[in-house]
């Protein structure tokens, strides 16, 4: 049996949470009945609320906001669904009726389509993001076949990513294909591969491993090379 | 005798009251965020994540070492807030502290969970669990919104003695209990119990006179 004395004298390591497993154990058990401690640990915990924002911040990687919201909601609509269910099979229960439920059904459809394009949305709210905040944005006109189009980056200097938009290029020559590149300090990172017609936009990371990123660029490459640095023809290039 | 006009102390109460009208602002306009999500406003959920997600994953990066561990907990935490979002008046009285605190806690909970498997797999003869290196973040002051914040909390954690420091930095920032940091620093148990006390001691005094950043 602890005293009261131990109680306190342990409060700060309670709501810190060094203590070990057992005093966790006691110091729970203990709460239940003592109103003074638990005023005392939400103040410290109030007190120290700011505490972990001594670490520097850390940008996400690419798609992870999107991925953080598509997790949120569905979690959100999930339970929505299953409530939704069991409403509708009680119902079905009481009126003895099968129309009702497979209405329900279709309706469950309609939600998983709902939660669908919210998740677009989030993805395009994420991209206009990029745009809106972009302290930088680059353009290079790049030329092939006779046709004119370009290269635009919207640099999103909080996050560390890029949107980048490619849009009037003609389809890639046979046995070939559009590489968007970084220009690092320690040379050139492959990264996404360009899709092969029509205006085309993503957003990027910065590569992990790399060096600074310097500048990116944009080539036409033969259609097996997927690896090592560039072979074919450059069409344009960025720098910061 | 009455100061001259546009004197120093009329300019400190003056650029004080900016300060504090530019606070309630900033509060005004965090419980507006905290009323749309509980109305279920996505827009607000999608704000919430932009400005808190690189101060959520720092917390779980630095206890977890590891992107997709990290990715995880943050994803919960969100989800915890989303669903469990109350009036200020009603508990939680600013978002980002309790933000900070569920990451922590769901970040420890995984770290000792995690603890616990390696010990169990040691028993056997398993390999433990090797963490992935995670790269340093790249500060960036004048980007990230709460970066104040930051340089002030860091500040006061740099005040203290280096062997408190170390002290706070693996109780609170690596999850270590007691007799962990005890083992991995080799001294008495006692020891690392009056560090940690003095520490959290200041820290709380310190802390509590911070400039509070809203949403």
């Amino acid at each position: 049996m602890r005293s009261h004395d131990w109680f306190i004298q342990h409060r700060t390591d309670y709501a810190t949470r060094v203590l070990e497993r057992d005093d966790t154990a006691t110091f729970d058990a203990h709460l239940r009945n003592c109103e003074e401690c638990r005023r005392e640990i939400a103040r410290i915990e109030e007190e120290l609320a700011w505490l972990p924002m001594a670490l520097e911040p850390v940008a996400p990687r690419p798609g992870f906001r999107r991925r953080i919201i598509q997790h949120v909601l569905e979690a959100g609509d999930s339970r929505f669904r299953r409530w939704r269910v069991a409403t509708g099979l009680a119902a079905s229960v009481l009126l003895a009726g099968g129309a009702w439920y497979a209405g329900g059904l279709g309706k469950q459809a309609l939600q998983a389509e709902i939660v669908e394009h919210k998740v677009r949305v989030a993805a395009l709210e994420d991209t206009l993001a990029i745009i809106h905040r972009a302290g930088r944005v680059l353009q290079a006109s790049v030329e092939m076949e006779g046709r004119r189009g370009s290269l635009v980056i919207f640099a999103d200097e909080v996050t560390h990513r890029w949107n980048v938009v490619v849009h009037g290029l003609p389809p890639a020559p046979p046995g070939k294909r559009y590489q968007f590149w970084f220009i690092c300090d320690d040379g050139m990172v492959r990264g996404a591969e360009i899709a092969q017609a029509g205006p085309q936009m993503f957003t990027t990371g910065m590569p992990e491993g790399g060096g600074t990123v310097l500048g990116a660029a944009l080539t036409v490459e033969p259609i097996d090379a997927t690896d090592g640095p560039p072979q074919g023809q450059e069409l344009a290039h960025l720098m910061l | 005798m009455a100061e001259p006009e546009g004197s120093d102390a009329d300019r400190r109460h003056g650029s004080e009251s900016v300060a504090r009208r530019t606070g309630l602002v900033e509060l005004a306009r965090e419980a507006s965020l905290r009323d749309r999500l509980m109305a279920r406003d996505e827009q607000a959920l999608v704000e919430l994540v932009d400005v808190a997600t690189p101060w959520l994953l720092a917390v779980a990066q630095a206890m977890l070492h590891d992107h997709d561990d990290s990715e995880d907990v943050v994803m919960e935490t969100f989800r915890t807030v989303w669903e469990n979002i109350s009036p200020a008046s009603g508990g939680h009285t600013r978002l980002m502290p309790y933000l900070l605190r569920v990451v922590r806690h769901r970040s420890i909970d995984r770290l000792r969970q995690r603890r616990r498997s390696e010990r169990k797999l040691a028993a056997v003869g398993v390999s433990e669990w090797s963490p992935q290196t995670v790269p340093p973040a790249e500060p960036d002051e004048a980007g990230h919104p709460g970066w104040q914040v930051h340089a002030q909390v860091h500040a006061a954690l740099e005040k203290l003695p280096a062997e408190q420091q170390i002290a706070v930095r693996l109780a609170y920032f690596e999850g270590l209990t007691h007799s962990e940091i005890a083992a991995r620093l080799g001294i008495p148990l006692g020891t690392v119990k009056t560090r940690l006390r003095l520490a959290f001691t200041r820290l709380r005094t310190i802390l509590a006179g911070l400039k509070e950043w809203a949403l």
